[in-house]
């Protein structure tokens, strides 16, 4: 059996939003080991999100624990896990999030700007990742010369270009035809499946979750219980 | 951090046009900061040539306008340290359409001509021309850029009309002199004035220049004469050269405070500018840092950039501001160095050039620090969830 990579326990977020506070995540327990594409499905409002950028240290729990790759990741300073995260993860959005000033290269040069690569260096790991996602014919586009599906793989190319160990996408076909969601759905699989990274997906689309494999579900804040899938879902992981 | 510099100038370049009025707008101001801090330091800070370090003038306390008993050379030839003297006095009167053509709007100056050849020791000036100065008591001095801008040579007759002192003066143009101080004045012999003037009338002078024979004497000159004449009927006041220039400047008024006010004026615009740009910017970009902290840029990264992005607008309109200073610092030179002799070489000193990329980079750091570190410090969900 694989090492864990991500384990939470009792993981519980609260907003406070004026006087009011929403509990976007209670009670959240839940294990990924090295390896896994685990996909992270269920109604707006659900958690999913939640636990992904808390995954991603992107949030701090409100309580509970939370170790990924063995980090402890409350024991981190702001600066600490702004490094962490540089090294650790990849992250993909929904919406691609590319820098619109800059070309395809220089976008997944980005987290690279905070290694100790030099510029040649820099620039050969964004050619090989833009390559392994097939732009490589596509270096010196700029974002609006990119169609959405390509804009998508420069984001995962940026994503997995410090070769990271988690790679976190937040609906990561939302936004895409079907078409361009297929090769980018595939593209997350061979990271998994032939590169050994451990993928963690939050997606609402059944047919994207069948390309994990393994699917957790969340209603209105709680994790359910690996194996169980809500009455209206009909999905099975691939 | 230097690995970043290529993203600053994409992201300064990111809105041409907004970049691009901005500039104009930080050039606008750092031109007109250029040109102030030009005078400032050419009135306050340049340092005296050898010679004018030591030379002094004693003028009436009450003011350069009222006049000093001529009779007062001789004790002040005595004061110890004092080398030479000479009487000047300003003549004024009209030369020409002075009134319609500035260019014949010159200073001219009635000296005693064996002392004053003594104490201007900067004046260079041939040998012949200077005996021929020395002997014809109609006889004038023009400098040479003034000779120059009006066409005036050697042998030619100029006709000054008399305004404070009555008739008119026909001089002949013996002498046509260099001196980086006094390059566009005209002197003439005083005695051609006294004689104009009747028997009881001829006791003045307007100031005595005075040469001191070291600098430490200087000093020792300035208080010793003053106090000579402090209980004498008509008091006086002795400064060096160069403050008694910028007490001739303070007839604009107080000119220390006057630029030291527009300068403060225009760096408050600067700073407004600015800062409204870097709101704009920053407000632009807000997803993006929320990215970029994604991708693992820290807080002090963001500051970097964004202060980055203000600091690169700043100086490139810095850059631009010295160049039109250095030109209009230029135009300052030949238009009112004839009579604020400070300005005669008005031009943006290297000093003052580094200076105002210092302060341009300040001025940039203060105006975009509240966006730069607001946007630092904004929760990366709240960024990421920023839809403009």
């Amino acid at each position: 059996m694989s090492e864990v990579v991500i384990q939470t326990k009792d993981l519980t977020r609260v907003y406070k939003r004026d006087q009011f506070e929403v509990t976007a995540l209670k009670d959240a327990s839940i294990e990924i080991r090295k390896g896994e594409f685990v996909a992270l499905m269920g109604p707006s409002g659900s958690g999913k999100s939640t636990l992904l950028y808390l995954i991603a240290a992107m949030e701090r729990p409100t309580s509970g624990t939370i170790d990924v790759l063995g980090q402890d990741l409350r024991a981190l300073s702001d600066k600490q896990v702004a490094q962490w995260r540089n090294i650790h993860v990849g992250f993909v959005f929904q919406s691609f999030n590319l820098i619109p000033v800059l070309t395809a290269i220089e976008n997944v040069e980005l987290p690279l700007l905070l290694t100790n690569l030099n510029a040649k260096e820099r620039r050969e790991h964004a050619t090989t990742a833009l390559s392994l996602v097939g732009l490589g014919d596509r270096l010196t586009h700029l974002p609006k010369q990119l169609s959405g599906g390509q804009e998508q793989r420069v984001a995962i190319a940026r994503a997995l270009v410090t070769d990271p160990d988690l790679i976190l996408a937040d609906e990561p076909t939302g936004n895409l035809d079907s078409q361009s969601a297929q090769d980018v759905l595939t593209m997350l699989r061979t990271l998994n499946q032939e590169h050994g990274k451990t993928v963690v997906m939050v997606t609402h689309d059944p047919h994207a979750a069948s390309f994990a494999s393994k699917a957790r579900y969340l209603e209105k804040g709680a994790l359910l219980p690996e194996g169980h899938v809500p009455q209206d879902w009909f999905v099975r992981p691939a | 951090m230097l690995r970043l510099l290529p993203l600053i100038f994409k992201n300064s370049l990111r809105s041409k046009r907004r970049s691009i009025l901005t500039i104009l707008s930080v050039t606008m101001s750092f031109t007109l900061l250029g040109v102030l801090f030009a005078m400032y330091n050419a009135l306050y800070f340049e340092d005296p040539t050898p010679s004018q370090a030591l030379r002094l003038i004693t003028r009436n306390r009450i003011s350069l306008t009222v006049i000093l008993p001529a009779s007062y050379k001789q004790k002040i030839k005595a004061v110890p340290g004092v080398q030479d003297l000479y009487i000047s006095m300003w003549f004024g009167g009209t030369y020409k359409d002075q009134a319609q053509d500035q260019r014949n709007n010159f200073a001219r100056f009635a000296v005693e001509p064996e002392d004053f050849f003594k104490v201007q020791k900067d004046l260079v000036l041939p040998e012949d021309q200077k005996q021929a100065f020395l002997k014809e008591r109609t006889a004038c001095l023009v400098g040479k850029r003034l000779a120059d801008k009006l066409g005036i040579r050697l042998g030619e007759r100029l006709v000054l009309k008399g305004d404070i002192f009555p008739g008119d003066k026909e001089l002949m143009v013996r002498g046509i002199f260099e001196d980086p101080l006094a390059d566009e004045t005209l002197f003439f012999n005083i005695e051609y004035l006294y004689q104009s003037l009747p028997a009881g009338r001829r006791d003045f002078a307007g100031t005595f220049n005075i040469l001191a024979k070291s600098k430490d004497d200087v000093s020792a000159i300035q208080r010793d004469v003053d106090e000579m004449f402090k209980n004498a009927p008509v008091q006086t006041r002795t400064e060096t050269e160069a403050a008694f220039a910028l007490s001739f400047v303070s007839f604009l008024g107080n000119v220390k405070v006057f630029l030291l006010v527009i300068c403060g004026a225009v760096t408050f615009t600067i700073l407004l500018v600015s800062a409204n740009t870097m709101a704009m910017a920053v407000r632009e970009r807000v997803r993006e840092v929320g990215v970029m902290k994604t991708l693992g840029f820290t807080n002090g990264g963001i500051l970097f950039l964004i202060l980055g992005d203000a600091v690169v607008l700043s100086l490139v309109g810095a850059a631009l501001g010295c160049l039109v200073a250095s030109g209009l610092a230029a135009g300052v030179a030949a238009n009112a160095g004839g009579f604020i002799a400070q300005f005669k070489n008005l031009s943006l000193t290297p000093p003052t050039v580094v200076f105002i990329f210092g302060f341009s980079v300040v001025v940039a750091l203060i105006s975009s620090f509240v966006p730069a570190m607001n946007a630092a410090r904004t929760n990366i969900l709240d960024t990421l969830k920023y839809s403009g």
